[in-house]
């Protein structure tokens, strides 16, 4: 009797110590959503206390006052090729590392690893010349080609391994057919990548939506700016104004929860199972 | 390696491979190579470079600025990987006694601050912090404990832990979720055994749990002391290496060398340090933390 009730009690400790942790974890992000929907006002009456009302104009002065709406956009803007040709040069390079061989292989995949290891901060000087050399500054492409070549290596690592994993005999069957590679890449490989390339895209998105060195190096120009940057420069501008401040984070943040939720599973297997290799 | 079927000529694979490596050695590895080239010169970013070879990184040694950053980023350390590492290591092994959905919920939020952007991380904590209105003053005022509101961020000697802490919040859960994955992967069998033969608790987990958990400290350790030797968005974004380099870590001393004071050899020099750095951790890691065949 006694070891069952210890045993219980030790089990609702775990739940709270649980519960508690978790709670720390959440905090931030609930007093975030609380404050934009605050007044003014409302704010000088304390940090905890509820609005009388939920101000949803904090949104709107966000969006429209507060640049966050061109913020979006530009990270929409940026997002979308980063992803969509990440993904596709992964396909090939990894394609390449996988079953092709070339000269210097060893040394090419050496070099790749080596710009998955290197941070951005240790080459962004020579990367600010070059896009200064280049024309670049303050465009677009400023902001997409870098990024691009940074998810190359990830891209390509991640690809090779999972492609490696495809049943030998459904490729010798396609190339015993006498079909071209690149469409036993694009009819026979592609559609068993589907898992991969999902969780590759997620991984991209998240990458390029938080990123803050490239913006903040090679962007200057507020109509250019995305989501991160644009929130940084925001808080300069405005700092007395903290409701429309965590509008705007909740903005920025809110896409990543969304996109969190929903492949939640996916992401925590896909991030832990990278990392245990 | 094998040659597959799928192999065809040189000249065809080329196809394969050069858009991914061309645009890749065009932003990274050419600027990785420039990044070093130029730690040996000395420029202002107008005028031609200047070679002084190794006079940078001689320069480097009697430099109290980056010795201050060094020792910040070692202290950091504790932050976002010692404590993390114990902290998640106790929580997985006191959620694996949850049920199932509970647990999933509780990973689920644990795991949250890991996707979100650093930078928006470090300006809503700056608000957190802030002095005057900030929530975490504010509440200690309320129980009862104004004297411990100290204007966190501003204080010559919070302003690092105060920084650290917010690596503590983002990264345990992360470490939570990858033990969790570990311990789950242990066969529950040996656990059985080692309770029929009457081990207690503190025993089996430091003969059991932790030598099979080695794969998953290594990866951690791995992770978390190159994610604090990277560090630069959250101590931008929350004190710029202020108060007085109070938090000066690097990569800020970086970015004002380069920047701001238009140092950039030095400030590459300082750069490629911190890269060394990393590949000294990942070689140290690899050698020193072998697990067992099996894992």
């Amino acid at each position: 009797m006694a070891a069952i009730s210890s045993r219980a009690a030790q089990a609702a400790t775990f739940r709270l110590v649980m519960w508690g942790f978790t709670l720390m974890t959440v905090f931030p992000f609930g007093l975030l959503l609380l404050t934009s929907l605050k007044s003014k006002q409302d704010l000088f009456r304390g940090a905890f206390v509820l609005p009388d009302r939920p101000h949803f104009e904090n949104y709107v002065s966000a969006w429209v006052d507060g640049h966050f709406g061109v913020y979006f956009w530009n990270s929409v803007i940026v997002v979308i090729p980063v992803v969509g040709i990440g993904v596709l040069l992964g396909l090939l390079t990894g394609f390449a590392f996988a079953f092709l061989s070339f000269p210097f292989k060893k040394t090419l995949f050496v070099m790749l690893t080596l710009g998955m290891m290197v941070p951005g901060e240790a080459y962004i000087i020579p990367l600010y010349y070059e896009m200064r050399w280049l024309g670049l500054l303050n465009t677009y492409a400023a902001l997409i080609l870098p990024q691009i070549a940074m998810s190359v290596p990830f891209a390509t690592l991640f690809m090779a391994s999972a492609m490696q994993q495809l049943p030998r005999d459904i490729l010798e069957a396609a190339r015993i057919d006498g079909a071209p590679r690149g469409m036993i890449l694009r009819k026979v490989i592609l559609p068993l990548m589907g898992p991969a390339i999902s969780s590759l895209g997620l991984f991209l998105f998240i990458w390029t939506w938080n990123e803050f060195l490239i913006p903040l190096v090679l962007v200057n120009d507020d109509a250019l700016r995305t989501m991160p940057l644009g929130m940084l420069f925001f808080q300069g501008r405005y700092t007395v104004n903290i409701p429309v401040l965590t509008a705007g984070a909740v903005i920025v943040i809110f896409p990543i929860i969304i996109v969190y939720l929903i492949f939640q599973r996916k992401f925590i297997e896909g991030l832990t199972a990278g990392a245990s290799k | 390696m094998k040659s597959s079927v799928l192999d065809g000529p040189v000249r065809k694979n080329l196809v394969f491979v050069l858009p991914g490596l061309l645009i890749y050695a065009a932003f990274v590895f050419v600027p990785i190579l420039s990044a070093v080239g130029l730690s040996f010169t000395s420029w202002n970013g107008v005028s031609r470079p200047e070679w002084v070879g190794l006079g940078n990184y001689a320069e480097l040694f009697g430099d109290a600025r980056f010795f201050t950053s060094l020792k910040n980023n070692a202290m950091l350390m504790a932050f976002y990987c010692l404590i993390p590492l114990i902290v998640g290591m106790a929580l997985a092994a006191m959620v694996s006694s949850i049920r199932s959905r509970e647990q999933l919920a509780i990973r689920t939020l644990l795991f949250m601050p890991y996707i979100m952007p650093s930078a928006v991380i470090g300006i809503v904590w700056q608000w957190l912090y802030n002095p005057a209105f900030g929530p975490i003053n504010q509440g200690l005022k309320a129980i009862g404990l104004g004297a411990l509101a100290l204007p966190w961020l501003g204080d010559f000697t919070w302003a690092l832990p105060a920084v650290g802490m917010v690596a503590v919040w983002y990264y345990f859960g992360f470490c939570m979720v990858i033990f969790l994955t570990g311990m789950q992967r242990i066969d529950p069998s040996i656990f059985e055994a080692a309770r029929v033969d009457g081990a207690k608790p503190g025993y089996v987990f430091r003969r059991i749990t932790f030598p099979l958990l080695l794969p998953e400290i290594r990866i951690v350790l791995l992770l978390t002391i190159i994610a604090s030797i990277k560090s630069f968005d959250l101590i931008f974004t929350m004190t710029r290496g202020g108060p007085a380099n109070a938090t000066l870590v690097p990569n800020i001393y970086m970015y004002q060398l380069g920047f701001q004071l238009s140092r950039y050899g030095y400030a590459a020099a300082v750069a490629i340090i911190g890269a060394l750095l990393i590949f000294a951790v990942n070689y140290v890691i690899h050698r020193t933390i072998r697990p067992r065949d099996g894992a």
